[in-house]
Protein backbone atom coordinates (compact mmCIF):
# COMPACT_ATOMS: atom_id res chain seq x y z
CA UNK A 1 0.00 0.00 0.00
CA UNK A 2 1.44 3.64 -0.73
CA UNK A 3 1.55 6.26 2.51
CA UNK A 4 1.47 9.94 2.07
CA UNK A 5 3.99 11.17 4.21
CA UNK A 6 2.98 14.80 4.18
CA UNK A 7 0.81 14.52 7.32
CA UNK A 8 1.10 10.79 8.40
CA UNK A 9 2.70 11.64 11.79
CA UNK A 10 0.11 14.46 12.52
CA UNK A 11 -3.09 12.31 11.75
CA UNK A 12 -3.05 11.12 15.42
CA UNK A 13 -3.07 14.66 16.88
CA UNK A 14 -5.29 16.19 14.19
CA UNK A 15 -8.17 13.52 15.89
CA UNK A 16 -7.36 14.05 18.65
CA UNK A 17 -8.09 17.75 18.39
CA UNK A 18 -4.48 18.74 19.50
CA UNK A 19 -3.51 20.79 16.42
CA UNK A 20 -3.53 24.38 15.96
CA UNK A 21 -6.38 25.59 13.99
CA UNK A 22 -4.44 26.65 10.90
CA UNK A 23 -2.96 23.44 10.87
CA UNK A 24 -5.70 21.32 10.95
CA UNK A 25 -7.73 23.67 8.06
CA UNK A 26 -4.67 22.71 6.16
CA UNK A 27 -4.47 19.26 6.79
CA UNK A 28 -8.02 18.85 6.05
CA UNK A 29 -7.73 20.40 2.61
CA UNK A 30 -5.07 18.17 1.83
CA UNK A 31 -7.38 15.24 2.81
CA UNK A 32 -9.75 16.42 0.37
CA UNK A 33 -7.44 15.10 -2.13
CA UNK A 34 -5.59 12.55 -1.09
CA UNK A 35 -6.93 9.18 -0.72
CA UNK A 36 -3.95 7.79 1.16
CA UNK A 37 -4.50 9.95 3.64
CA UNK A 38 -8.50 9.23 3.90
CA UNK A 39 -7.53 5.59 4.50
CA UNK A 40 -5.30 6.08 7.01
CA UNK A 41 -7.41 8.56 8.73
CA UNK A 42 -10.42 6.26 8.61
CA UNK A 43 -8.55 3.05 10.34
CA UNK A 44 -7.18 5.72 12.99
CA UNK A 45 -10.54 6.73 13.54
CA UNK A 46 -11.21 2.91 14.11
CA UNK A 47 -8.79 2.31 16.58
CA UNK A 48 -9.98 5.31 18.24
CA UNK A 49 -13.41 3.86 18.53
CA UNK A 50 -12.79 0.94 19.80
CA UNK A 51 -11.13 2.21 22.75
CA UNK A 52 -14.18 4.25 23.20
CA UNK A 53 -15.49 0.86 23.70
CA UNK A 54 -13.04 0.90 26.71
CA UNK A 55 -13.93 3.95 28.16
CA UNK A 56 -17.60 3.37 28.26
CA UNK A 57 -16.84 0.49 29.99
CA UNK A 58 -14.35 2.51 32.33
CA UNK A 59 -16.82 5.28 32.72
CA UNK A 60 -19.23 2.33 33.81
CA UNK A 61 -17.25 0.98 36.15
CA UNK A 62 -16.16 4.49 37.84
CA UNK A 63 -19.99 5.35 37.75
CA UNK A 64 -20.36 2.36 39.99
CA UNK A 65 -18.29 3.90 42.53
CA UNK A 66 -18.63 6.57 45.30
CA UNK A 67 -15.95 8.62 45.22
CA UNK A 68 -16.83 10.67 48.23
CA UNK A 69 -17.10 7.15 50.61
CA UNK A 70 -13.88 5.69 48.99
CA UNK A 71 -11.96 8.68 49.72
CA UNK A 72 -13.27 8.97 53.40
CA UNK A 73 -12.37 5.02 53.60
CA UNK A 74 -8.60 5.07 51.44
CA UNK A 75 -7.36 8.20 54.23
CA UNK A 76 -9.21 6.10 57.66
CA UNK A 77 -7.51 2.79 56.21
CA UNK A 78 -3.88 4.57 55.67
CA UNK A 79 -4.04 6.43 58.89
CA UNK A 80 -5.32 3.39 60.69
CA UNK A 81 -2.89 1.39 58.81
CA UNK A 82 0.11 3.56 59.86
CA UNK A 83 -1.51 3.77 63.67
CA UNK A 84 -1.21 -0.41 63.68
CA UNK A 85 2.15 -0.36 62.39
CA UNK A 86 3.63 1.73 65.06
CA UNK A 87 2.01 -0.21 67.42
CA UNK A 88 3.46 -3.50 66.32
CA UNK A 89 6.96 -1.95 65.53
CA UNK A 90 8.07 -1.93 69.31
CA UNK A 91 10.51 0.68 70.81
CA UNK A 92 13.52 -2.68 69.68
CA UNK A 93 12.24 -2.11 66.24
CA UNK A 94 13.27 1.53 66.21
CA UNK A 95 16.38 1.23 68.57
CA UNK A 96 17.48 -1.46 65.39
CA UNK A 97 16.99 1.27 63.08
CA UNK A 98 19.28 3.31 65.07
CA UNK A 99 21.54 1.08 66.34
CA UNK A 100 23.89 2.22 63.45
CA UNK A 101 24.40 5.46 64.50
CA UNK A 102 23.96 4.82 68.14
CA UNK A 103 27.14 2.35 67.77
CA UNK A 104 29.17 5.09 66.03
CA UNK A 105 28.13 7.72 68.26
CA UNK A 106 29.48 5.01 71.03
CA UNK A 107 32.80 4.43 69.60
CA UNK A 108 33.41 7.69 68.09
CA UNK A 109 33.06 9.31 72.16
CA UNK A 110 34.99 6.18 73.27
CA UNK A 111 37.68 7.44 70.61
CA UNK A 112 37.48 10.60 71.39
CA UNK A 113 38.02 9.64 75.44
CA UNK A 114 40.86 8.02 74.36
CA UNK A 115 42.92 10.46 72.49
CA UNK A 116 42.44 13.20 74.81
CA UNK A 117 43.42 11.32 77.54
CA UNK A 118 47.18 10.60 75.75
CA UNK A 119 47.26 14.09 75.04
CA UNK A 120 46.26 15.57 78.48
CA UNK A 121 47.61 12.97 80.40
CA UNK A 122 47.95 14.01 83.99
CA UNK A 123 52.21 14.41 84.81
CA UNK A 124 52.71 12.35 87.66
CA UNK A 125 54.54 14.40 90.46
CA UNK A 126 57.33 13.34 92.01
CA UNK A 127 56.43 15.97 94.75
CA UNK A 128 52.44 15.06 95.27
CA UNK A 129 52.73 11.32 95.41
CA UNK A 130 49.62 11.25 97.01
CA UNK A 131 47.97 13.80 95.75
CA UNK A 132 48.75 12.04 92.02
CA UNK A 133 47.38 8.75 94.05
CA UNK A 134 44.13 10.11 94.70
CA UNK A 135 43.82 11.13 90.79
CA UNK A 136 42.58 14.40 91.63
CA UNK A 137 42.57 16.45 88.26
CA UNK A 138 43.67 19.88 89.48
CA UNK A 139 46.55 22.33 87.87
CA UNK A 140 50.13 20.49 89.35
CA UNK A 141 50.77 24.41 90.78
CA UNK A 142 47.17 24.68 92.42
CA UNK A 143 48.39 21.16 94.45
CA UNK A 144 51.78 22.80 95.25
CA UNK A 145 50.38 25.98 96.32
CA UNK A 146 47.56 24.11 98.90
CA UNK A 147 50.54 21.87 100.27
CA UNK A 148 52.79 25.13 100.98
CA UNK A 149 49.66 27.03 102.37
CA UNK A 150 48.80 23.85 104.89
CA UNK A 151 52.63 23.24 105.67
CA UNK A 152 52.54 27.13 106.85
CA UNK A 153 49.17 26.74 108.96
CA UNK A 154 50.52 23.40 110.38
CA UNK A 155 53.75 25.29 111.09
CA UNK A 156 52.64 28.21 112.63
CA UNK A 157 50.55 25.77 115.11
CA UNK A 158 53.42 23.67 116.12
CA UNK A 159 55.36 27.13 116.70
CA UNK A 160 52.62 28.58 118.94
CA UNK A 161 52.46 25.05 120.71
CA UNK A 162 56.12 25.19 121.42
CA UNK A 163 56.02 28.79 122.25
CA UNK A 164 53.09 28.58 125.04
CA UNK A 165 55.32 25.66 126.39
CA UNK A 166 58.91 27.48 126.46
CA UNK A 167 57.33 30.18 127.84
CA UNK A 168 55.71 28.35 130.62
CA UNK A 169 59.22 27.08 131.23
CA UNK A 170 60.74 30.44 131.88
CA UNK A 171 57.86 32.07 133.69
CA UNK A 172 57.99 28.91 136.36
CA UNK A 173 60.11 29.88 139.29
CA UNK A 174 59.53 26.33 141.03
CA UNK A 175 60.81 23.09 139.63
CA UNK A 176 57.90 21.14 140.76
CA UNK A 177 55.43 23.95 139.15
CA UNK A 178 57.40 22.88 135.77
CA UNK A 179 57.43 18.91 136.03
CA UNK A 180 53.00 19.45 136.42
CA UNK A 181 53.04 20.84 132.80
CA UNK A 182 56.36 19.39 131.48
CA UNK A 183 54.52 15.62 131.16
CA UNK A 184 56.07 13.11 128.94
CA UNK A 185 52.60 13.13 127.32
CA UNK A 186 53.02 16.60 126.35
CA UNK A 187 56.66 16.51 125.11
CA UNK A 188 56.04 13.22 123.56
CA UNK A 189 52.70 14.82 121.33
CA UNK A 190 54.63 17.78 120.02
CA UNK A 191 57.70 15.84 119.03
CA UNK A 192 55.20 13.24 117.12
CA UNK A 193 53.78 16.31 115.08
CA UNK A 194 57.50 17.54 114.66
CA UNK A 195 58.26 14.26 112.45
CA UNK A 196 54.98 14.33 110.40
CA UNK A 197 56.20 18.02 109.79
CA UNK A 198 59.33 17.20 108.66
CA UNK A 199 58.15 15.81 105.69
CA UNK A 200 56.12 18.81 104.39
CA UNK A 201 58.86 21.25 105.92
CA UNK A 202 61.13 19.13 103.39
CA UNK A 203 58.81 18.95 100.40
CA UNK A 204 57.71 22.69 100.65
CA UNK A 205 61.49 24.06 101.31
CA UNK A 206 60.69 26.36 104.67
CA UNK A 207 64.06 25.88 105.41
CA UNK A 208 63.98 28.35 107.96
CA UNK A 209 60.97 27.35 109.73
CA UNK A 210 62.81 24.01 109.73
CA UNK A 211 65.85 24.71 111.37
CA UNK A 212 64.17 26.52 114.03
CA UNK A 213 61.62 23.47 114.41
CA UNK A 214 64.87 21.54 114.63
CA UNK A 215 66.16 23.40 117.30
CA UNK A 216 63.15 23.03 119.14
CA UNK A 217 62.47 19.52 118.77
CA UNK A 218 66.35 18.56 120.06
CA UNK A 219 65.19 20.60 123.48
CA UNK A 220 62.48 18.60 123.51
CA UNK A 221 64.46 15.48 123.28
CA UNK A 222 66.87 16.83 126.01
CA UNK A 223 63.40 17.22 128.10
CA UNK A 224 62.39 13.69 127.70
CA UNK A 225 65.89 12.38 128.82
CA UNK A 226 65.60 13.96 132.35
CA UNK A 227 63.60 12.72 135.04
CA UNK A 228 60.12 13.39 135.84
CA UNK A 229 61.01 15.61 139.07
CA UNK A 230 63.21 18.46 137.89
CA UNK A 231 65.47 20.28 140.18
CA UNK A 232 66.09 23.61 140.43
CA UNK A 233 69.70 23.01 138.48
CA UNK A 234 67.92 21.21 135.58
CA UNK A 235 65.72 23.95 135.40
CA UNK A 236 67.66 26.11 135.23
CA UNK A 237 69.72 24.46 132.48
CA UNK A 238 66.68 24.56 130.21
CA UNK A 239 65.64 28.05 130.71
CA UNK A 240 69.43 28.52 129.56
CA UNK A 241 69.20 26.58 126.30
CA UNK A 242 66.07 28.45 125.22
CA UNK A 243 67.66 31.48 125.96
CA UNK A 244 71.35 30.88 125.15
CA UNK A 245 69.39 29.38 121.71
CA UNK A 246 66.99 32.84 121.24
CA UNK A 247 64.24 29.83 120.82
CA UNK A 248 61.48 32.18 121.68
CA UNK A 249 63.06 35.51 119.26
CA UNK A 250 63.95 32.98 116.03
CA UNK A 251 59.86 31.46 116.56
CA UNK A 252 58.77 35.03 116.59
CA UNK A 253 60.73 36.29 113.72
CA UNK A 254 59.67 32.47 111.98
CA UNK A 255 56.12 32.69 112.50
CA UNK A 256 55.84 36.52 111.56
CA UNK A 257 57.51 35.32 108.46
CA UNK A 258 55.39 32.58 107.60
CA UNK A 259 52.07 34.53 108.53
CA UNK A 260 53.32 36.98 106.11
CA UNK A 261 53.88 34.79 103.59
CA UNK A 262 50.04 33.34 103.94
CA UNK A 263 48.23 36.93 102.94
CA UNK B 1 -4.15 25.75 30.18
CA UNK B 2 -4.98 28.50 32.65
CA UNK B 3 -1.38 28.79 33.90
CA UNK B 4 -3.01 30.85 37.13
CA UNK B 5 -4.70 27.55 37.70
CA UNK B 6 -1.69 25.84 37.04
CA UNK B 7 0.14 27.46 40.04
CA UNK B 8 -2.63 27.52 42.25
CA UNK B 9 -2.78 23.58 41.85
CA UNK B 10 0.66 23.55 42.76
CA UNK B 11 0.62 26.11 45.75
CA UNK B 12 -2.22 23.95 46.92
CA UNK B 13 -0.57 20.48 46.36
CA UNK B 14 2.58 22.16 48.32
CA UNK B 15 0.69 23.35 51.26
CA UNK B 16 -1.33 19.96 51.25
CA UNK B 17 2.27 17.57 51.46
CA UNK B 18 3.65 19.66 53.64
CA UNK B 19 0.18 19.54 56.20
CA UNK B 20 0.59 15.74 55.49
CA UNK B 21 4.09 15.32 56.63
CA UNK B 22 3.23 17.44 59.98
CA UNK B 23 0.37 14.29 60.06
CA UNK B 24 -2.73 16.08 59.07
CA UNK B 25 -5.39 13.58 58.26
CA UNK B 26 -7.80 16.69 56.14
CA UNK B 27 -4.89 17.30 54.10
CA UNK B 28 -4.40 13.89 53.03
CA UNK B 29 -7.88 13.01 52.33
CA UNK B 30 -8.03 16.20 50.00
CA UNK B 31 -5.02 14.50 47.70
CA UNK B 32 -6.90 11.29 47.95
CA UNK B 33 -10.20 13.21 46.53
CA UNK B 34 -8.12 15.09 44.27
CA UNK B 35 -5.99 11.63 42.95
CA UNK B 36 -8.06 8.87 43.73
CA UNK B 37 -9.90 8.82 39.66
CA UNK B 38 -6.83 9.69 37.95
CA UNK B 39 -4.94 6.66 39.78
CA UNK B 40 -8.43 4.13 39.26
CA UNK B 41 -8.10 4.88 35.47
CA UNK B 42 -4.52 4.36 35.41
CA UNK B 43 -4.97 1.01 37.39
CA UNK B 44 -8.01 -0.34 36.13
CA UNK B 45 -6.53 0.16 32.41
CA UNK B 46 -3.68 -2.11 33.39
CA UNK B 47 -5.36 -4.42 35.10
CA UNK B 48 -8.84 -4.67 34.28
CA UNK B 49 -10.44 -5.87 37.26
CA UNK B 50 -12.50 -3.31 39.60
CA UNK B 51 -11.62 -4.72 42.70
CA UNK B 52 -7.69 -5.09 41.51
CA UNK B 53 -7.92 -1.29 40.78
CA UNK B 54 -9.58 -0.24 43.95
CA UNK B 55 -7.10 -1.64 46.10
CA UNK B 56 -4.17 -0.53 44.03
CA UNK B 57 -5.97 2.84 44.14
CA UNK B 58 -5.09 2.22 48.14
CA UNK B 59 -1.63 1.02 48.02
CA UNK B 60 -1.10 3.76 46.10
CA UNK B 61 -1.99 6.01 48.97
CA UNK B 62 -0.56 3.93 51.60
CA UNK B 63 2.89 4.33 49.63
CA UNK B 64 1.95 8.05 48.59
CA UNK B 65 1.81 8.57 52.61
CA UNK B 66 5.21 6.25 53.54
CA UNK B 67 6.99 8.45 50.83
CA UNK B 68 5.70 11.84 51.34
CA UNK B 69 9.03 12.94 53.17
CA UNK B 70 11.05 11.54 49.88
CA UNK B 71 8.70 14.43 47.67
CA UNK B 72 11.22 17.13 47.35
CA UNK B 73 9.08 20.78 47.23
CA UNK B 74 8.75 22.63 43.84
CA UNK B 75 8.96 18.92 41.76
CA UNK B 76 5.82 18.23 39.94
CA UNK B 77 3.97 16.40 42.40
CA UNK B 78 1.28 15.27 39.83
CA UNK B 79 4.28 13.55 38.03
CA UNK B 80 5.64 12.33 41.07
CA UNK B 81 2.46 10.38 42.27
CA UNK B 82 1.60 8.93 39.06
CA UNK B 83 4.61 7.44 38.66
CA UNK B 84 4.25 5.51 41.96
CA UNK B 85 0.68 4.69 41.03
CA UNK B 86 2.58 3.17 37.91
CA UNK B 87 4.67 1.15 39.49
CA UNK B 88 2.23 -0.53 41.79
CA UNK B 89 0.21 -1.71 39.07
CA UNK B 90 3.51 -3.16 36.74
CA UNK B 91 4.67 -4.90 40.46
CA UNK B 92 0.74 -6.36 40.65
CA UNK B 93 0.95 -7.66 36.85
CA UNK B 94 4.10 -8.90 37.34
CA UNK B 95 3.63 -10.85 40.53
CA UNK B 96 -0.28 -11.44 39.17
CA UNK B 97 2.04 -12.94 35.87
CA UNK B 98 4.53 -15.42 38.45
CA UNK B 99 1.55 -16.85 40.41
CA UNK B 100 0.12 -17.54 36.84
CA UNK B 101 3.80 -18.97 36.10
CA UNK B 102 3.69 -21.17 38.84
CA UNK B 103 0.55 -22.98 37.99
CA UNK B 104 1.09 -24.85 34.86
CA UNK B 105 -2.77 -25.70 35.58
CA UNK B 106 -3.78 -22.00 35.72
CA UNK B 107 -1.61 -21.62 32.69
CA UNK B 108 -3.55 -24.21 30.49
CA UNK B 109 -6.60 -23.15 31.67
CA UNK B 110 -5.97 -19.47 30.78
CA UNK B 111 -5.01 -20.65 27.30
CA UNK B 112 -8.54 -22.11 26.84
CA UNK B 113 -10.05 -19.19 28.03
CA UNK B 114 -8.14 -17.10 25.35
CA UNK B 115 -8.64 -19.58 22.55
CA UNK B 116 -12.34 -20.00 23.43
CA UNK B 117 -12.95 -16.17 23.14
CA UNK B 118 -11.14 -15.52 20.36
CA UNK B 119 -12.97 -18.16 18.50
CA UNK B 120 -16.33 -18.12 19.94
CA UNK B 121 -17.53 -14.29 17.58
CA UNK B 122 -20.42 -14.58 20.42
CA UNK B 123 -17.63 -13.62 22.49
CA UNK B 124 -16.08 -10.89 20.96
CA UNK B 125 -15.38 -8.42 23.14
CA UNK B 126 -13.50 -5.16 21.44
CA UNK B 127 -13.34 -3.48 25.23
CA UNK B 128 -10.91 -6.64 25.99
CA UNK B 129 -9.27 -6.42 22.39
CA UNK B 130 -8.11 -3.13 22.71
CA UNK B 131 -6.98 -3.13 26.19
CA UNK B 132 -5.17 -6.72 25.86
CA UNK B 133 -3.14 -4.51 23.39
CA UNK B 134 -2.66 -1.97 25.15
CA UNK B 135 -1.05 -3.33 28.01
CA UNK B 136 1.50 -4.67 25.50
CA UNK B 137 2.54 -1.03 24.42
CA UNK B 138 5.86 0.32 26.13
CA UNK B 139 5.07 1.75 29.22
CA UNK B 140 5.54 5.73 28.06
CA UNK B 141 3.24 5.34 24.91
CA UNK B 142 1.00 3.30 27.51
CA UNK B 143 0.49 6.24 29.76
CA UNK B 144 0.15 8.62 27.12
CA UNK B 145 -2.81 6.42 25.38
CA UNK B 146 -4.08 5.85 29.00
CA UNK B 147 -4.30 9.52 29.79
CA UNK B 148 -5.45 10.98 26.73
CA UNK B 149 -7.85 8.17 25.87
CA UNK B 150 -9.28 7.57 29.50
CA UNK B 151 -8.95 10.28 31.39
CA UNK B 152 -9.73 12.71 28.35
CA UNK B 153 -6.35 14.78 29.21
CA UNK B 154 -4.38 17.15 26.38
CA UNK B 155 -1.17 16.91 24.99
CA UNK B 156 -0.34 19.92 26.91
CA UNK B 157 -1.79 18.68 30.62
CA UNK B 158 0.00 15.26 29.46
CA UNK B 159 3.07 16.85 28.95
CA UNK B 160 3.00 18.79 32.35
CA UNK B 161 1.67 15.70 34.42
CA UNK B 162 4.53 13.09 33.07
CA UNK B 163 7.36 16.43 32.81
CA UNK B 164 7.67 15.33 29.55
CA UNK B 165 7.86 18.43 26.74
CA UNK B 166 4.69 18.46 24.27
CA UNK B 167 6.72 17.39 21.08
CA UNK B 168 7.02 14.22 23.34
CA UNK B 169 3.92 13.64 24.31
CA UNK B 170 2.50 14.07 20.24
CA UNK B 171 5.36 11.41 19.20
CA UNK B 172 4.53 8.85 21.87
CA UNK B 173 0.58 9.10 20.77
CA UNK B 174 1.66 8.59 17.65
CA UNK B 175 3.92 5.31 18.20
CA UNK B 176 1.23 4.52 20.72
CA UNK B 177 -1.52 4.59 17.77
CA UNK B 178 0.92 2.64 15.17
CA UNK B 179 1.66 -0.35 16.98
CA UNK B 180 -2.29 -0.54 18.32
CA UNK B 181 -3.13 -0.41 14.38
CA UNK B 182 -0.45 -3.27 13.95
CA UNK B 183 -1.52 -5.40 16.83
CA UNK B 184 -5.10 -5.29 15.60
CA UNK B 185 -4.81 -4.92 11.81
CA UNK B 186 -6.99 -8.54 11.42
CA UNK B 187 -10.01 -6.93 13.49
CA UNK B 188 -9.53 -3.42 12.15
CA UNK B 189 -9.24 -4.90 8.62
CA UNK B 190 -6.34 -3.12 7.72
CA UNK B 191 -3.17 -4.54 6.22
CA UNK B 192 -0.86 -2.97 8.85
Amino acid sequence: MKSCQKYKKDWVAYLSRQLEPAKSQQMEEHLKHCSICQQELEQIKELFSLSGDFKTELQKEMEAIDWEKLSVVITDTVWKRQEDRKKSWPAWSYRWKWQPVAAGLILGLLLGAFFTYRVVKPQKSSFFVIRSESKLSVPPDFVEKVDLALARRETIDYLDRSQYLLLEILQTRKPDEASAFLTKDKIQKLLNEKKYLNDQLDQVRLLKAKAICDQIELLFLELTQLSPELSEAELQKIRELIEERQLLLKINLVKKELQQSEV
Amino acid sequence: MDLRNGYADKNREEFLVEKIKQGDKEAFMRIVSSYQQKVFILAYSMVREREDALDLVQETFMRIYEKINTYRPGANFSAWLMQIARNISIDFLRRQKSRKKDSLDSIDTERIDLQSKENDPSRFNPGDMIQKAVARLPEKQKLVFILHHYEELKYEEIAKRLSISLGTVKSLHFKAIQKLRKALAPQLGGSR
